[in-house]
């Protein structure tokens, strides 16, 4: 009995000694870390030109505030629609009246149903918006990362990224086997959601943001993000029909749709790009410049 | 609450302080109210149900138990099995024969117009009405007494360590331990916690870190043949490797208590014949089907092929028991095929052997038949994880095509995945191959590790913990848990 005690002791101590640099190792993380720009917004809040929402391919394309706007970016990785609404209502409190709402249109709008990290999710919005969550998960995520399963694993997978097959590096063969891979999941998943009926689910939430944002006075922009050409050629324009466009035009929604997909200042420039489907910090300010000028053209600026 | 979280590691703590703190004539008050909030944590919608099942099985045993006569009890009996089956019946399967008649007038031309219904199967009762239905038959055959305490009887049907998904345990053998008053026991504990500290070295590092490679096989719109291949054993890995797991949390979570649940596997991927691999897989189901199945329909029967129509219904009722699908009916066909060809064949196939002088090196022999019975039962698990009949036939003839085995295309399937996830499954799995090294050639490797030194005992304990901490990763619930 009194082994099982100090064996036990020992193995948790251990484990706690381990635990402190582990956790420390997984705050310092970009995914930890990726939802930074909310959490500073929270704490120190301000009237804001423009709110953009959306998945990772927003969160690498908007920057306003070089251009002299308030801009709070409300995208995180694999966003559904329907976490883009909460995180709208969440924060559109701060959006003055009239303010400017992006509603980022991506290959994976429509089909996707399942957020990629709940973690994101837990700082930034109250735990009823959140789906099924542990109350020791949200309470003890912001302190104790290192805990939580899959955290460690996901820092670390940041960190050694360059480990992988040549094949998986994104800019070999120029681009295609990233664009072939990415395609190849995006067919997967709207597979998956014509069966699952999540589209028609996902529709229902485009509406319902276009109509919250009429509502409170905002002004709605679609917006659909540049790609690469080796991205742009597995995503063309049939493609992009059967995924996105045949939906959106049921919809028959009335606001501005800014698609930048097929630009050609950007599809075969390599240099804006981080990969082939999302921008660097360069792509980021031209893109931000541009649709800063759509805006202007469209009155809304 | 689900297996697989830290709540679940500090419930099972809390209530197992508690457990050994009570006065044993309360203890069954403990366990019951645990076990159902447990099981509302998961499903509470179904709690009624789960009620409902515990209290007419209860009351049915009793009555079988007064009946004087052989005949009543046999009717008591088999009017209890069936208002179980068709609980099950309802809830699992209504949807399956629905659509299959449907689809059958379709093709007939005849007018159905029954609609789908949207019924959600409710967690665990595959479970525990087999459970039930044992209970009831048990008694009939007078091998037990009717448990005249309900609050015992709760607990058997609703046990939350082995609820979800098994081992499917006989009252014969989890009552007594129920009433038996269990004390403290110092290599109970340790055992049981090693044990739950192993299967989530199992989910995590192998069953949920293989979960999303196999989605990517088989949820590509047009997979080559050697990702099938390499998608189906991955499938078959992470299937054990979660299975497993639920089985090595429930049963050392169990012996926390001082229960002993029965061992569910036995290295099933070192089986030599098809036999042999279901004396190692799901052995609590295994020996359910052979003794409530099998059995009574072999009764009477002693011609060859009588024993083999009635192996093909046991299989069949395997299959169909794990899901509501054609390919799960297909999948047990398959088995039923396997095992009555093995059967058929033993003779045939020991003087081939022979005649090719295998005989004379019997390691040999037995590696060869290791890896043939893997391959057959990878190739059944096809028609496990395809999404439909056709589906699972065009993967099953991309599995038996030659060029799908080609190592090449093996290699260039390999790059589907991530490279640090591969390397570091690889790694792992190599870790659970020692320990299943250890328990071919010492016996348990549970005893052997207990035999090494505690500096010895507590490296490898923390390794298991810190591997699940840095490396292990999590989906929602185990594969059988849906079943």
């Amino acid at each position: 009995m009194r082994s099982l005690w100090i064996k036990g002791a020992v193995v948790i101590g251990i484990v706690i000694l381990l635990l402190i640099p582990l956790n420390e190792f997984v705050k310092k993380s970009w995914a930890y870390n990726n939802n930074q720009g909310v959490l500073v917004f929270q704490n120190d809040p301000s009237s804001l030109d423009i709110i953009n929402l959306g998945t990772s391919h927003a969160m690498f394309g908007y920057a306003f505030k070089p251009l002299g706007l308030s801009h709070l970016d409300l995208a995180l990785p694999s966003q559904t629609i329907e976490y883009d609404l909460k995180m709208l209502k969440q924060y559109d409190e701060h959006l003055r009246p009239g303010g400017i709402v992006i509603v980022s249109l991506s290959q994976i709008t429509f089909s996707n149903a399942e957020i990629g990290r709940k973690e994101n999710y837990y700082q930034v919005l109250d735990r009823e918006d959140i789906e099924p969550v542990s109350a020791f998960d949200y309470y003890t995520y912001a302190s104790f990362p290192a805990l939580h399963s899959g955290s460690v694993y996901t820092a670390l997978s940041r960190e050694v990224r360059d480990f992988r097959w040549a094949s998986h590096e994104p800019w070999v063969n120029k681009g295609e086997n990233y664009s072939k891979r990415k395609y190849e999941m995006v067919e997967a998943q709207y597979k998956r959601a014509v069966t699952n009926r999540d589209i028609e689910q996902n529709k229902a939430r485009l509406q319902e943001i276009v109509a919250y944002c009429q509502s409170k006075g905002y002004r709605v922009v679609l917006a659909m993000e540049p790609v690469h050409a080796s991205y742009n050629a597995y995503f063309n324009e049939a493609v992009m029909d059967r995924l996105v466009h045949q939906h959106l035009a049921t919809l028959d929604l009335d606001v501005p749709f800014l698609n930048y997909m097929a630009d050609e200042r950007f599809v075969d420039e390599q240099e804006y790009f981080h990969n082939p489907d999302h921008l660097n910090g360069k792509g980021r300010a031209l893109l931000s410049s541009l649709v800063y000028e759509d805006l202007k053209r469209l009155g809304y600026l | 609450m689900t297996f697989i979280s830290i709540e679940f590691l500090l419930f099972v703590a809390l209530l197992v302080a508690m457990y050994y703190v009570v006065p044993h004539r309360f203890r069954w008050v403990l366990l019951l109210a645990a076990s159902y909030l447990f099981y509302a944590t998961l499903s509470i919608q179904f709690i009624p149900l789960l009620l409902v099942s515990t209290a007419f099985t209860y009351v049915t045993g009793i009555l079988i138990e007064r009946q004087d006569e052989k005949r009543q009890k046999k009717r008591l009996m088999v009017m209890g099995v069936f208002v179980l089956v068709m609980f099950l019946g309802w809830f699992k399967y209504f949807n399956f024969v629905n659509d299959s008649l449907r689809a059958m007038a379709g093709l007939m031309g005849w007018n159905y117009d029954i609609p789908y219904q949207d019924i959600v199967l409710p967690l665990a009762i595959s479970f525990y009405t087999f459970q039930a239905i044992s209970y009831l038959v048990d008694l009939y055959r007078g091998k037990l007494k009717a448990e005249r305490h309900y609050g015992y009887f709760s607990i058997y049907f609703a046990f939350f360590p082995q609820l979800v998904a098994g081992p499917i345990e006989r009252a014969k053998k989890l009552l007594p331990q129920f009433k038996a008053e269990q004390r403290f026991d110092y290599e109970h504990v340790s055992y049981g916690m090693k044990r739950i500290a192993w299967g989530f070295f199992k989910k995590t590092l192998i069953a949920d870190r293989l979960a999303p490679m196999v989605a990517t096989v088989f949820s590509r719109p047009d997979p080559t043949g050697s990702e099938i291949v390499l998608g189906t054993m991955l499938f078959s890995i992470q299937l054990y490797a979660d299975f497993s797991a639920c089985s090595d949390i429930a049963i050392g979570t169990a012996r926390l208590f001082g229960i002993k649940l029965t061992e569910n596997f036995r290295q099933p991927h070192f089986a030599v014949s098809i036999a042999d691999f279901w004396n190692r897989w799901h052995i609590s189901l295994s020996t359910w089907l052979r003794d409530y199945i099998f059995i009574p329909l072999c009764k009477g029967k002693k011609k060859r092929h009588q024993i083999y129509v009635a192996i093909i219904i046991t299989f069949l009722i395997s299959g169909i028991w794990h899901g509501a699908a054609w390919s799960f009916v297909l999948w047990g066909l398959i088995h039923g095929i396997y095992r009555v060809f093995g059967d058929a064949t033993k003779h045939h196939r020991e003087q081939l052997a022979s005649f090719v002088r295998l005989d004379r090196t019997p390691e040999l022999h037995k590696w060869i038949n290791i890896a043939t019975t893997f391959q057959l039962v990878s190739f059944s698990r096809v028609f496990f994880v395809s999404d439909s009949v056709a589906q699972a036939f065009h993967h099953a003839r991309l599995y038996v095509t030659p060029s799908s085995w080609a190592p090449t295309g093996m290699l260039h399937a390999l790059e589907l995945f991530s490279l640090l996830d591969f390397v570091v499954f690889l790694f792992f799995f190599t870790a659970v191959h020692v320990f299943q090294y250890i328990e071919r050639t010492k016996g348990s490797a549970w005893d052997w590790l207990a035999g090494r030194s505690t500096l010895a005992n507590v490296a490898i304990q923390l390794f298991v913990i810190v591997s699940v901490l840095v490396f292990g990763v999590s989906s929602e619930g185990f594969i059988y848990g849906g079943f």
